[in-house]
């Protein structure tokens, strides 16, 4: 199997130098490369000190990349352009827009935006705030200020891109001048990014800009910590190959659950991550589904049209943009006409490609089936383990993914993949995500309070293990909520002896259908928020991990109005010092 | 060290200030569906027992999860009488908080199964809201009162009914803990006082020895099974009244597989006493066993051991003496049956009754048998009362002659007859045993229903589908379905093994006694068959099965509990 070029043609290195470089990558294997990148960051630690070369700009200007992350992706690529911006002649400040305000845009003479969309078109949440003052009415002009937006989402969701283009739209609005036109990208992005990026900094470089070519230090000593111009060295194009050495189904016989605790053996140099990351996994299709959706373009008998849909592509996002391909494709009315968007969201509700291939039924060549899909995504995972509680493993909890709808019985792809289509001993490939924005306390002595739902629980098992290992003195407490006692009190036992042993502290529980009435999380923080408030007052850090619009909202809500009735029922005083403690890094949040 | 060689039980009881224990801060632990090892002694007096669901077992560490654990509730119901308004409660508990099954017991109580901690103070006020507790329906107090079947028959029966309440009132534990604890009253444990100066003014801060169970009888029904309990009152009746009661004494059902000091016990002839002596000689023969029972070897603890050890001529002279006077002579009685007669019957004002035949007392929804369904809608009519019999069973009492045929439509509408598949079936009681109970060493409810309908092939052969046989099964040999007054006595031994005992009475006057041990379900078939084919066959007029056995000289009599391991001649069977 041949490799696609590693190194991009952006890399620091003479093009024939990228050449032979990349014809020794490409033999090599994801272990060989770990251990590179393992031996170049212990090479590169043990030449600090000695002088670096001078790089000498002929003429040099300043760059703001502003971005706004949910999961990572977009401040990855605002890091990534970092790098690229200084072989440019460019000087670029890297800022998240939880960070700042809109004032520092009229500052800037050069602005590029990565913004991301989650959800169903929402901001990421952090960027909320930043995003309402661009909109409002005292937003500065910007007639002096050059700006290119790229945005990401993901077509799987309605609003695809929103984000980006409300930015886009507003910075023109407010006089800015567009250096390069929006690129709007879904999960595949990797590739077209950079070269927008590459392209846009091409615009914005002084004409007689110097290419530097500075040596760039990555330091990978810390566990986990992807330094800020960094990239994780498993990536989805370049994932580690693990074996299953643990597959468990943790939900009691009885559950209307299934959340599978998946343990990998990742045992290699390169692999690193800290609690708080999200680990990627490259799932494979269900065969079935596969061979359903080949069968539904007639090319059901074709093997190796079947295999490459299992493998290669996502073969279950029905997203606008495919259903007009193939509209165009086909040449059909019928489909044109669902591709507008209030029939599309008729139709697309609650289902998958495969529905659109058997209701409008089509015979393709395999190369126009190809030409429709994406390809098939990573899908991530909170990391439930620490690195250094369980040395050279990486334990994941994945809930299964299963409905029923349009006479169909449908399933998620990754966890499906995991739960029904490997078992241990089995391999996986998998990569890291790392997430800044979800980690412990620089300060050991601060108390925590983990508040989370089902597989929202992943992290504060790596956060306690974490804490237990390296002797933490800061105090622990879990607010846990699921639908059953009996059945679904995830890691119940280890739980039981982190408070026998004294390193989980306080633990409340809310399980919603074991009584008539639903019980959730935020029930139990509004009892408790007393201590909730002491805590708080302590200088406790609060997380909150689990599905947005289940409990996010609500979690965060309750957390407001917990902090305004400590302000004597003053809601605004309540959201202040909730903003207040989210600026300091108290109040981080990983929702899904 | 202490040489106090008292039982651990006797150690929990004196620490608990009276049965408080830490049962509240257990229930508040929420990292655990359990309680601790000693608080699961003492909420056994509040009514309530820690099990876990023993299926579960092999999987849940795996899981990470500890085991299943829930709590069974049991209702105190004197005498098994309830309202249509109660009933109704006790079915949304069911619903609500417990597994969506009510169960009747072999004591007239009710019992929820699989109620979870977090659950188990709204399960409990809401039986107190239906004017029921649980107070003392389980421990080393007295227990539920049981009585003949339905007040509503007679005044005889309604009299009997009205001892059994007052004895039930007379003998309840006075402490606070069970409001405070449950119904979240005040705190009426005074710390000023020590604990042996709060008013419990029966029991003492010990309680007894051992379980205790008291029971009321009318002749010709034996309904109560008399002989199985620690105390028993017959009722004397003369000229439609109650003139007295002979008053029984130490029977008992519990023992233990392999120790033959422990056996199951029928009661003795105490003496005669007038109904307004009644409930002072239940609290008399009560408190002495109290002072006399052994505290500290738990397995002979029981009240049947003392009167074995002590003699009953002893012990009637003390508790004269504590009474103030001589108990009468017996009077003549005579005893029918242990079993309940299934279908209408009219009593002595002309209102109907129906006896309801409930497999083990399980009362549920099945696949065209809506049993539970069909008494809630009875339940709401509103005109009748809701009597648990002693053999699981069900009466829906006091109906009009108006409102029969309406109940009638209600229960087949629902898929309900009342009667059972044979009279083998009418006749047989099943303990819960597995999943639940933690005492279980076989299936028993699961599983009795099934090897009945494989018995009733065999009953068919023989002629014998609608003669009455009592046939009992326990998971165990502590005796819950009191098997060893059946005339089929089946007590697990292992998954899948039974002993099997034969020769009791029909009457519930003698015991059975081992045929054959470790036997499978085939063996069992292959045993049973050919004996019933031969009573079929050979049995003299009126000859019950347990006689016939007997004469036929398949085991020997039992003539006394503490024979009950003596002239044992295990059966020598081709494998």
């Amino acid at each position: 199997m041949t490799a696609a070029p590693l190194l991009p043609k952006t890399a620091p290195f003479s093009p024939e130098d990228i050449n032979v470089l990349n014809s020794v990558v490409a033999r090599t294997t994801p272990l060989q490369r770990s251990w590179l990148a393992g031996f170049f960051a212990g090479f590169e630690a043990a030449q600090v000190g000695q002088p670096q070369q001078a790089a000498a700009a002929k003429l040099r200007v300043p760059l703001t990349v502003l971005y706004a992350s949910e999961s990572g992706n977009a401040e990855a690529l605002a890091m990534k352009t970092k790098k690229l911006a200084q072989k440019h002649g460019l000087d670029a400040r890297i800022i998240d827009m939880v960070d700042t305000d809109v004032s520092i845009l009229a500052k800037a003479k050069n602005l590029i935006v990565f913004a991301s969309t989650w959800g169903e078109g929402d901001p990421p949440s952090r960027a909320v705030d930043f995003l309402e003052s661009l909109m409002g009415d005292d937003a500065p002009r910007l007639e002096d200020v050059r700006f290119a937006v790229l945005a990401l989402g993901d077509t799987a969701y309605a609003q695809f891109c929103a984000t980006g283009k409300v930015i886009d739209e507003r910075l023109e609005a407010l006089g800015g001048k567009r250096a390069a036109d929006r690129l709007d990208l879904d999960l595949d992005y990797a590739k077209q990014a950079a070269e927008w990026t590459q392209g846009t900094l091409t615009k914005l470089a002084p004409a007689d800009a110097a290419d530097t070519a500075t040596v760039v230090h990555v330091d990978f000593k810390v566990p986990g910590c992807v330094p800020d111009d960094g990239e994780p060295l498993l990536t989805p194009e370049n994932p580690l190959e693990v074996e299953i050495a643990a597959l468990v189904n943790l939900n009691g016989t009885g559950s209307t659950r299934e959340t599978w605790h998946v343990e990998l053996m990742a045992d290699a140099p390169g692999f690193v991550y800290a609690p708080g990351d999200a680990i990627g996994i490259l799932p494979e299709n269900d065969p079935d589904l596969a061979l359903e959706l080949a069968e539904a373009v007639g090319l059901g008998a074709d093997g190796s049209v079947v295999q490459k849909l299992r493998e290669g592509y996502d073969i279950t996002t029905l997203s606008r943009p495919l259903v007009e391909a193939y509209a165009k494709l086909t040449g059909r009315t019928d489909v044109t006409r669902i591709a507008d968007q209030k029939a599309f969201t008729e139709f697309a509700a609650d289902r998958q490609l495969v529905d659109l291939f058997e209701t409008y039924s089509e015979t393709l060549a395999p190369e126009q089936l190809f030409d429709l899909l994406r390809p098939l995504p990573g899908r991530l995972y909170s990391v439930a383990s620490s690195p250094a509680a369980h040395p050279g493993e990486t334990h994941l909890l994945v809930g299964a993914v299963r409905w029923d709808s349009h006479g169909k019985k449908r399933k998620g792809v990754a966890s499906t993949f995991l739960a029904d289509r490997r078992k241990m001993g089995d391999m996986a490939r998998i990569y890291v995500k790392p997430n800044r924005h979800f980690r412990l306390p620089d300060d050991s002595a601060r108390s925590i309070i983990m508040i989370g739902a089902g597989t929202g629980v992943a992290p504060y098992r790596a956060f306690v293990e974490e804490r237990a290992e390296h002797g933490a003195t800061g105090k622990n407490w879990l607010v846990f909520g699921e639908r059953n006692y009996t059945f679904d009190f995830l890691y119940q036992l280890e739980w039981q002896e982190y408070l026998e042993s004294g390193v989980l502290n306080r633990i409340d529980v809310a399980f919603s259908r074991d009584q008539p009435e639903k019980i959730y999380v935020q029930s139990r923080l509004w009892e408790q928020r007393a201590e909730v408030l002491k805590w708080v007052e302590d200088g406790a850090h609060i997380y909150v991990c689990g599905d947005e619009k289940g409990m996010g909202r609500d979690v965060d809500v309750m957390l407001g109005r917990i902090l305004a009735d400590a302000a004597q029922g003053d809601d605004e005083a309540g959201r202040a010092k909730l903003k207040e403690l989210t600026k300091a890094g108290r109040y981080q949040r990983d929702l899904y | 060290m202490t040489d106090d060689k008292r039982s651990r039980n006797e150690f929990i009881k004196e620490n608990s200030r009276f049965l408080r224990g830490t049962i509240a801060e257990g229930l508040a632990d929420v990292a655990t569906g359990s309680i601790s090892e000693d608080d699961s002694q003492l909420t056994k007096f509040h009514g309530t027992y820690l099990q876990d669901d023993r299926d579960l077992r092999p999987e849940r560490a795996k899981k990470k999860l500890e085991k299943a654990f829930s709590f069974m509730i049991r209702v105190r119901v004197p005498a098994g009488v309830t309202t249509p308004k109660q009933w109704l409660a006790l079915d949304a508990i069911a619903g609500t908080y417990a597994n969506g099954t009510l169960r009747l017991t072999t004591r007239q109580a009710f019992q929820f199964h699989g109620v979870i901690k977090s659950n188990m103070k709204r399960t409990m006020q809401a039986i107190n809201a239906s004017l029921l507790d649980t107070l003392a329906a389980c421990g080393d107090v007295n227990r539920n009162v049981m009585a003949v079947a339905n007040p509503y028959l007679s005044k005889a029966h309604a009299a009997a009914h009205e001892i059994a309440v007052n004895i039930s009132e007379r003998l309840l534990p006075h402490t606070g803990a069970y409001h405070e604890i449950w119904l979240d009253g005040e705190l009426v444990e005074d710390k000023s006082k020590s604990a042996k100066e709060e008013d419990e003014p029966i029991y003492g801060h010990l309680y007894l020895p051992r379980k205790f169970k008291a029971v009321v009888a009318v002749p010709p029904s034996n309904d109560v099974d008399i002989f199985a309990h620690d105390l028993g009152y017959i009722a004397i009746v003369e000229k439609g009244k109650v003139a007295g009661y002979n008053v029984t004494i130490g029977g008992g059902m519990g023992m233990t597989h392999g120790e033959i000091d422990t056996f199951p016990r029928t009661a003795d002839m105490f003496g005669f006493c007038k109904p307004d002596q009644a409930v002072d000689v239940a609290e008399k023969v009560m408190t002495v066993q109290r002072d006399w029972g052994d505290r500290e070897n738990r397995k002979h603890a029981r009240f049947k051991y003392t009167i074995e050890d002590r003699g009953i001529d002893v012990f009637r002279t003390e508790v004269e003496r504590r009474l103030g006077y001589k108990l009468g002579k017996v009077r003549d009685f005579h005893f029918d049956s242990t079993g309940d007669a299934i279908g209408w019957l009219q009593g002595a004002d002309k209102k109907w009754h129906l006896t309801l035949f409930i497999e083990n007392g399980r009362v549920k929804d099945q696949l065209g048998h809506n049993l539970r369904s069909a008494l809630c809608e009875v339940a709401e009519q509103h005109t009748c009362a809701f009597v648990l019999t002693s053999n699981q069973n069900l009466i829906i009492a006091n109906v009009t002659a108006k409102a029969k045929p309406k109940i009638n439509a209600i229960l087949k509408e629902y898929g309900i007859t009342p009667m059972a598949s044979s009279g083998l079936r009418r006749n047989s009681m099943a303990c819960v045993a597995l999943p639940t109970c933690g005492l279980a060493l076989a299936e028993s409810e699961r599983y009795l229903p099934e090897l009945l309908s494989m018995l009733e092939n065999v009953l068919d052969k023989a002629g014998l589908r609608d003669d009455d046989i009592v046939i009992r099964m326990t998971g165990c040999p502590n005796g819950c379905a009191r098997p060893y007054l059946a005339e089929i006595g089946l007590v697990g031994r292992n998954p899948g093994l039974y002993n099997l005992y034969l020769g009791a009475a029909f009457d519930g006057s003698r015991l059975n006694k081992l045929y054959v041990e470790d036997v499978n379900e085939a063996r069992l078939l292959a045993i049973l068959e050919p004996m019933l084919v031969r009573y079929a066959k050979e049995r003299e007029d009126g000859e019950r099965f347990g006689d016939f056995v007997i004469r036929a000289g398949y085991v020997k009599p039992t003539i006394a509990g503490n024979q009950f391991h003596a002239d044992i001649e295990l059966a020598k069977l081709a494998s």
